[in-house]
């Protein structure tokens, strides 16, 4: 890469349209993750009567990460799936890194809880107890609204980090990931004083 | 009167380490104010959260960004802020500049390039002038450049050759990919004549500098060997141990002021946890990339230059350029090829080196005789969230669980992309320029740089015809899914102009010695001065320009001291 390109919007639907809808496909993400950052869920869905959470017992949206990780990037006898690589703990240093939007680190979380409640509300069961066909279900039906897809593309661009960037950060153990797409990373690579949060920048 | 410095250089990028590098080993006292940090070798690794999607080594867009204008379909020009796009217009924000993280593909501009418009004549809509300066007065410095930087190649006879006053490069070419023959064979079959690409990389250890040592990783890295020939670890090193050269990272400048006569009275700058700083110098030098020095000098209002420092005749923004062109690309398909073959296509390392450069000045059925443009070919970027990210997407749905796993492997395992770049002039119009924004500011309260990127119109009509001949090439090569895009997107790492040079202060900003007309001892050195791009990247150029600037300088000041080295 020797020209730098316009990046392309997050949301896929609108990368190749023209000019001025790219803008607006960012912009209108931008919005999305601030207002769903405040708490309404019928932005999430665009469906009407779920019940609110209650403030007083929130859910610990940790697990509901992990159950989301590992169905996105599953584990199989002959490649790496979410466990194998650490992704949950790469979430977690994706979650507490000052580098990442806050608004997005809190969408992150806000998100999981929320397809939490529309586990409960559909199936009467939270998301982590569901099988592997209604998460699928639930997965695919938060995706017909913007913010449902938003959530579900940044959780899955960090889980692909968690499979690809170097081990220093948490994920990729010992390089699995590479090793199961048989990609040659470059050299130095990053470690312990070397990575970003601890460049004298 | 007593002066803090000689000199004094804003921004360590191209523009300014040759100044440095030359008032410094002639004797001078160089102050060197840089708003970033001071990276070295030991702190660049091959990081793609760093460098790509963390974005470390340029600022948060929070804190500083750019204000975009594009025109959209209905032909008005929509304003929107970098920090809610996201389109990212930094390049570099630490000593050495942008030059850290460059890919080092160094053309020379061609003899054609200082005369586009007494060669082809005027561009409606395009304000295409020659250049004060010829190509010949710029040769020294590009073969001063290739010694001093650093540039491993080797000089062949081609039609579309420039001349040359040394017979080769200093250092070999670096080493190459098997590809880069079988690119020179398509060529050949195909009537085309490709070139060896020269790079400011080492191949060879020199000037306390290691050799490069070949990880696959260089463009958009910052380079942990040395080898490549930024401006810091060619240059401002060098400069530092003299003795006579210092450099202050975190150094931010927001004014450069001017008293009742017009003369400059200090440089101001935030200074980390320090606050407001001043220095004064004997010449001043603005070296800030091209966007930012027109920012910097607009927002420099003094008595005598109320609409900007050097701006009295309102030309400080105006001509902007990028770099028009495009991308294409083609799959190498690892099914195509035997054992050996596939071997051959992983190897990572090497480089290229290719590039095609039969169309720099072409026939267009309509347009007539036209400046053209070159194509560059490369592997496809080696970084690996980013080709995973793009697997996420089939048919604008999310993919994941088995079938993206699937995906992956097909992705990353089954071929290996083969990538062509073109470029071509980005013609200079009325409507690409930088102004100062009138709402948005930066973290230091200061008015952020707005800039419309307005594009001509026959620039994509060459670049259409220079990436359809790319994509010939890669599909002689046996390429599979050839495409390539050309659009009117900027690409915000080849920035100049807005500071154009000339004869006249009615219609530039410097005159041919890159002193701003309107104050004697106020230079610009960055890429601001040029009023057309030529067809290749920018920053040798910027190098061996920043190198005839520094001997102007150094002449202004009354020659090399004696006590210099």
């Amino acid at each position: 890469m020797i020209r730098r390109a316009k990046p392309v919007t997050p949301d896929a639907k609108a990368a190749n349209r023209p000019l001025d809808s790219w803008r607006r496909g960012l912009l209108s993400r931008r919005r999305f993750l601030i207002a769903a950052a405040g708490g309404s869920i019928a932005l999430l869905f665009a469906k009407q009567g779920v019940a609110k959470a209650d403030p007083d017992d929130p859910v610990d949206p940790w697990p509901i990460l992990e159950a989301t990780l590992e169905h996105m990037l599953p584990s199989e006898p002959e490649s790496p799936g979410a466990a194998e690589i650490h992704a949950l703990d790469y979430l977690r240093f994706v979650v507490a890194d000052p580098r990442i939007d806050a608004e997005e680190r809190t969408f992150i979380l806000q998100g999981s809880r929320w397809l939490d409640e529309l586990a409960h509300e559909r199936t009467g069961k939270p998301f982590i107890e569901l099988g592997f066909d209604d998460k699928e279900t639930l997965l695919r039906q938060i995706t017909r609204s913007a913010a449902g897809e938003n959530w579900a593309s940044t959780v899955l661009s960090y889980l692909l980090e968690a499979l690809l960037t170097a081990p220093a950060y948490g994920g990729n153990t010992d390089g699995i990931g590479w090793r199961w797409l048989e990609y040659v990373p470059g050299f130095p690579l990053p470690g312990p004083g070397t990575r970003y949060a601890e460049l004298p920048l | 009167m007593s002066r803090d410095f000689d000199v004094c250089i804003i921004g360590s990028g191209a523009g300014g380490g040759p100044i440095a590098y030359t008032l410094a080993k002639a004797g001078f006292s160089v102050l060197v104010l840089e708003k970033g940090p001071w990276l070295k070798e030991q702190h660049f690794t091959k990081d793609e959260l760093a460098c790509c999607r963390r974005n470390v080594y340029t600022p948060r867009l929070d804190d500083e960004q750019h204000v975009i204008e594009e025109e959209d379909k209905a032909e008005e020009w929509q304003a929107t802020a970098t920090g809610q796009s996201g389109w990212n217009f930094w390049n570099g924000n630490c000593v050495g500049g942008s030059s850290n993280f460059m890919s080092g593909y160094f053309h020379r501009l061609k003899p054609v390039d200082f005369k586009l418009k007494s060669t082809f004549g005027g561009i409606e809509g395009a304000n295409v002038v020659d250049w004060p300066i010829d190509y010949a007065d710029l040769e020294p410095y590009y073969d001063r450049v290739e010694r001093l930087v650093g540039v491993s190649g080797e000089a062949k006879a081609h039609a579309n050759s420039e001349p040359r006053s040394s017979s080769d490069f200093p250092y070999p070419p670096t080493v190459e990919h098997p590809i880069s023959r079988r690119i020179d064979a398509a060529a050949e079959s195909l009537g085309y004549h490709a070139l060896r690409v020269p790079r400011a990389i080492l191949s060879q250890p020199a000037m306390n500098r290691r050799s490069c040592e070949y990880s696959g990783f260089c463009g958009s890295f910052g380079c942990s060997s040395g080898a490549k020939g930024s401006s810091r670890a060619a240059l401002l090193d060098h400069a530092v141990a003299t003795g006579r050269c210092e450099i202050r990272p975190h150094a931010k400048v927001f004014r450069i002021s001017t008293d009742s006569k017009g003369q400059i009275s200090s440089i101001d700058y935030f200074a980390q946890d320090k606050g407001v700083q001043r220095v004064d110098a004997r010449v001043c030098v603005v070296a800030c990339q091209a966007i930012e020095t027109s920012r910097l000098l607009l927002a420099s209002v003094g008595p005598r230059f109320p609409d900007g420092l050097a701006n009295n005749h309102a030309q400080v923004g105006r001509n902007l350029l990028f770099s028009a062109g495009g991308a294409g690309s083609g799959d190498m398909d690892f099914a195509d090829r035997d054992e050996a073959g596939v071997a051959e296509l992983r190897r990572v390392g090497p480089f290229v080196n290719r590039a095609l450069d039969d169309w720099y000045t072409l026939s267009d059925p309509e347009l007539g005789r036209v400046k053209g443009g070159i194509i560059e070919f490369l592997w496809d970027h080696p970084n690996a969230v980013v080709r995973a990210e793009n697997a996420k997407w089939r048919d604008g749905e999310l993919v994941w669980g088995k079938p993206l796993k699937r995906r992956l492997e097909t992705w990353f395992r089954t071929d290996r992309t083969l990538n062509f770049e073109v470029f071509n002039d980005w013609l200079p119009n009325d409507n690409c320029f930088v102004a100062l924004d009138r709402q948005v500011r930066d973290r230091w309260d200061s008015p952020v740089a707005k800039v419309r990127v307005g594009a001509h119109p026959q620039d994509q009509r060459i670049g259409r015809l220079l990436a359809d001949k790319g994509e010939r090439l890669l599909k002689k090569l046996g390429a599979r899914r050839v495409s390539s895009s050309v659009g009117p997107a900027p690409p915000p790492n080849l920035q100049a102009g807005g500071c154009r040079f000339g004869d006249q202060a009615e219609h530039s900003v410097l005159d041919a010695d890159c002193r701003t007309h309107e104050v004697e001892n106020l230079f610009v050195s960055d890429g601001s001065f040029m009023p057309t791009g030529g067809s290749v990247p920018y920053t040798f150029t910027i190098y061996a320009n920043s190198f005839r600037v520094a001997d102007r300088i150094v002449a202004q000041l009354g020659g090399r001291r004696a006590d210099s080295a």
